[in-house]
């Protein structure tokens, strides 16, 4: 016992002696053979947020301190194809769609697999049991169309015109139900087929992090949902499951994802070359292995027991060209996902008056397709789609509904809403709640009559509630309504001088999220909440 | 404890070497270019990225410190290496493609002379079941146990009338309803596509080599769906075959690769026991060309395809070399079976026809 003690106490001594020298200096040391210090600018994907805790050991032992900043899929794609990254690396979980863009394909230097991780269908264990599935390497994604199609499956996705999850299913599916035997082209896509898969989704989100926290809460009403294998399985680890998910790698094939690190200046190959070596390490490989549950990339670090062995998991081709992308996203926007219901509180008491108020208008009327960048041309609105304002100040001052049948810019319906939003004016006073428990009274009357519509609230505020119903009022009210009715999210838009605990809770309590328009601009802002609408 | 004091010994041994490596490193970075009071000559060159594993490794760094020379390599595809060069020809002392066109055309853009210390058949990484299913079928040859020959002409016969794996007669292996294809890399970027394409092309032009413009255009629009039908394809030939390694049959049955990939793998043992080498038949050997672009460059042309050791050592990454007898021997050293002689060799068409037909099937870079 004493020895134990005594060696307990040496170890802490030696540690003490290790660390301290760290602790004296600014920046702890860097290892032996680390090359010069530097710093590389890097422009990635949220899902990589996991490679964080890893970073400090790689600037540790190469000398590379990586300065990451977080964007969304096609947000960067977009951008690094016009050379606008700013960047000097770039980091997603893949680097196919922007290699289809123009001037995509030589905007890297070069690029390094580092990782790799499939799309696939995560399964609830007695749902598979149900269908058959459970252990059965037959399943097609044919045989998931026709569960959908049943009522028998209902999955959450993520956006495909924003995450790459959601972007590989959607490919993969189309190329499956097409039965073609190579890549997918105009021809070959399915709308019936696919509006069959697509009608048991029941919940979407703008990235796999959200997709997968919106999944726990919603377990019970959900039966299966497609992320990445190293998502799926880290949730399965997680112990926040009541019931654990089965990996279902459809017999058709699936799409992985190798997590490219892409150099974009050539001036920085050095430093690139070393952090690549790094994470190219077998030791690196391993821990990626055993901490993100992502595949190595390099064939000689074993898989672990975890992952089943690829021999019989068909890879399915990738479009070829931008043009057959765009088009399925766009079918899968304005056809074959279920018809969407937008409804938007939007403050516009006396302190919006200004620059607020115009900032708001622009962001509205940029998602009526007058922005025409990359981004907007799948966030705009879309064919089949809701969209309901609320504007408030003391009170709620007129709902007005738009129905977009045509989703082109000019479109009679799309004209009046920007007519709408231009009329907005500042004053009076702060009636969240109010406004609030309008938007659900509204959500909960249309779910009613059709529940066929995906709805969401977006919630912008600038200030606190001053008048009008109380947080409490509010709760109380939405509690007392129908599941559909509470299985509205609200997004909540952190704006001006908003209440950030207030934003939160209500976002919590809805299942929504909070967005920060405090470092992002509000049209950028709802263009991201586009990815969750 | 002999076993344990002889460790603590290999490790005090290894500090010890540690020590004084880190001393001479200081030492020589103290120095400048020192080098135990010699100075070393700095070459800068430009090679495609399948080369990188031969410039890092140790022993070739000593070799050619011994020889007196540090060289630094940048690397970019073979396209992308003419076009650096000939934008400006002096910022590099050598240009190291891994295609004869590429190499030729450097070499007549600025007279430098060039040198062919390397070169790797083009090959393809499949599976033994896949390959034996070929042969049933009156596609390929076995010429050994680990190597196989595909009839390209059929290979283009199947292409054409889109023919599935599960179309094939006996299949029982691989019953999916993709279709046989091989994998190559994107043709805009990346020299293995292209050497793809010249060996394609000789097959279709009737076993003779593209010569002309016209006949250039009528064989891109013959050839163009053995690319198309792949739909993406990855920028680098790394990629796919890191795919066939990691991912498996399913992912990738068919991989357009350099030879030297292939056995370099199996060197490491990475490549898994199913996995074989298939020839196609004709096929193209990847000309690695140095060209010298100033009088150092030229010697280090000279060192690379005179020097044993440096032979010796391309060797080791899988590399062929007019001597035979160095790929022979690296074979036996690491217990892979001796690649075949390949007699059905076929020339790539000249830089500019190549450079038509790749623009005709994928269109331009950055495009």
């Amino acid at each position: 016992m004493s020895i134990r003690v005594r060696l307990g106490a040496l170890v802490v001594a030696l540690t003490a002696a290790v660390t301290l020298p760290a602790c004296s200096g600014g920046e702890p040391p860097l290892a032996d053979g680390a090359g010069p210090k530097t710093t590389l600018t890097v422009l990635a994907g949220s899902e990589l947020k996991d490679v964080e805790p890893m970073l400090a050991d790689l600037r540790h032992d190469t000398g590379v301190k990586l300065d990451v900043t977080y964007t969304g899929t096609l947000d960067g794609a977009d951008r690094i194809s016009r050379r606008q990254a700013g960047t000097d690396l770039a980091w997603f979980s893949s680097d196919r769609y922007l290699r289809l863009l123009p001037g995509g394909a030589d905007a890297a230097v070069t690029s390094t697999s580092i990782m790799r991780s499939p799309v696939v269908l995560g399964v609830r264990q007695s749902v598979a049991r149900k269908l058959g599935w459970s252990g059965n390497p037959n399943v097609t994604w044919k045989d998931v169309a026709a569960a959908a199609r049943a009522g028998k499956l209902r999955y959450g996705m993520t956006n495909p015109a924003s995450s790459n999850s959601g972007f590989s299913a959607l490919v993969g599916v189309a190329a499956a139900l097409a039965g073609t035997a190579d890549a997918l082209t105009s021809a070959d896509i399915r709308p019936a087929e696919l509006t069959d898969f697509f009608s048991g989704q029941r919940l979407t989100a703008g990235s796999s992090g959200y997709l997968n926290d919106a999944y726990v809460d919603r377990q019970d009403s959900l039966d299966a949902m497609i992320n990445y294998e190293s998502v799926l399985l880290s949730l399965n680890a997680s112990n926040r499951l009541r019931e654990p998910l089965e990996l279902i790698f459809p017999k058709d094939g699936i799409i992985t994802a190798d997590y490219p690190l892409l150099l974009l200046d050539p001036a920085r190959r050095d430093a690139y070359r070393r952090v690549v070596d790094w994470l190219r390490s077998p030791a690196t490989q391993q821990r990626l292995q055993e901490q993100t549950s992502r595949r190595p990339a390099t064939p000689t670090v074993p898989l672990d027991t975890r992952f089943t062995a690829g021999d019989t998991h068909v890879e399915l081709p990738f479009p070829g060209t931008a043009a057959v992308a765009d088009e399925l996203i766009l079918a899968y926007l304005n056809h074959f996902r279920a018809p969407t219901h937008a409804i938007f509180v939007l403050d516009l008491s006396g302190s919006m008056e200004g620059d607020r108020i115009s900032d708001l208008r622009s962001a509205l009327i940029g998602l009526t397709g007058a922005d025409s960048s990359l981004t907007a041309r799948f966030t705009s609105f879309r064919a089949r789609e809701k969209i309901t304002l609320v504007p408030f100040d003391s009170g709620v001052n007129r709902i007005s509904d738009f129905a977009v049948t045509d989703p082109s810019p000019d479109s009679p319906e799309l004209k009046e809403l920007r007519r709408a939003v231009e009329g907005f004016n500042a004053g009076g006073d702060t009636a969240i709640y109010s406004a609030l428990r309008a938007a659900y009274d509204r959500a909960a009357a249309d779910l009613a009559r059709d529940g066929s519509y995906y709805t969401s609230v977006v919630l912008l505020t600038d200030g606190e509630n001053t008048t009008g119903a109380s947080a409490d009022d509010f709760l109380a009210h939405y509690r007392s309504l129908s599941p559909a009715a509470r299985a509205v999210p609200t997004f909540t838009v952190l704006f001006g001088d908003a209440d950030p605990d207030a934003l939160r809770q209500i976002a919590d309590v809805t299942g929504g999220t909070v967005f920060d328009a405090g470092s992002t601009s509000l049209p950028d802002v709802f263009k991201d909440i586009r990815g969750y609408q | 404890m002999n076993g344990a004091r002889r460790a603590v010994g290999l490790v005090l041994a290894a500090v010890l070497l540690a020590g004084v490596v880190v001393a001479v490193v200081v030492s020589r970075a103290g120095s400048g270019a020192g080098d135990g009071g010699r100075d070393l000559t700095v070459l800068r060159g430009i090679a495609g990225s399948e080369k990188k594993p031969f410039f890092d490794d140790p022993a070739v760094v000593e070799a050619f410190r011994e020889a007196g020379y540090r060289v630094e390599v940048d690397y970019a595809g073979s396209r992308d290496i003419v076009a650096q060069v000939n934008k400006d020809p002096k910022a590099y002392d050598f240009a190291f493609p891994s295609g004869a066109p590429q190499g030729d055309q450097i070499a007549q853009d600025t007279r430098g002379r060039s040198y062919v210390p390397f070169f790797s058949p083009m090959a393809i990484g499949t599976f033994r079941k896949l390959a034996d299913l070929l042969v049933a079928n009156k596609l390929a040859k076995k010429i050994s146990d680990s190597y196989y020959q595909l009839d390209m002409a059929k290979y283009l016969d199947l292409v054409e009338q889109n023919r599935r794996w599960s179309q094939l007669d006996g299949n029982t292996v691989f019953p999916t309803d993709k279709s046989v294809l091989i994998t190559s890399t994107d043709l805009r970027t990346s020299n293995s596509a292209a050497m793809y394409l010249a060996l394609l092309s000789y097959v279709a032009n009737k076993n003779d080599i593209v010569a002309d413009q016209t006949t250039a255009a009528t064989i891109a629009g013959q050839l163009k769906p053995a690319f198309t039908k792949q739909g993406y394809t990855e920028s680098s030939t790394e990629g796919p075959f890191e795919d066939y390694l990691r991912g498996g049959m399913g992912a990738r049955p068919m991989v357009m690769i350099y030879e030297a990939q292939f056995l370099a793998a199996q060197a490491a043992k990475t490549t898994a026991s199913g996995m074989v080498l298939m020839y196609p038949t004709p096929t193209a050997y990847s000309k690695h060309t140095l060209v010298g672009l100033s009088a150092g460059g030229q010697a280090l042309g000279e060192l690379l395809t005179g020097n044993a050791t440096l032979l010796k050592l391309a060797a080791r990454h899988g590399f062929r070399t007019d001597d035979r007898s160095y790929a022979s021997a690296f074979a036996r050293e690491n217990g892979i079976p001796e690649p075949p002689e390949l007699v059905d060799v076929v020339d790539p068409p000249t830089y500019e026809l190549m450079e038509k037909m790749i623009t005709d099937i994928a269109g331009r870079a950055g495009s």
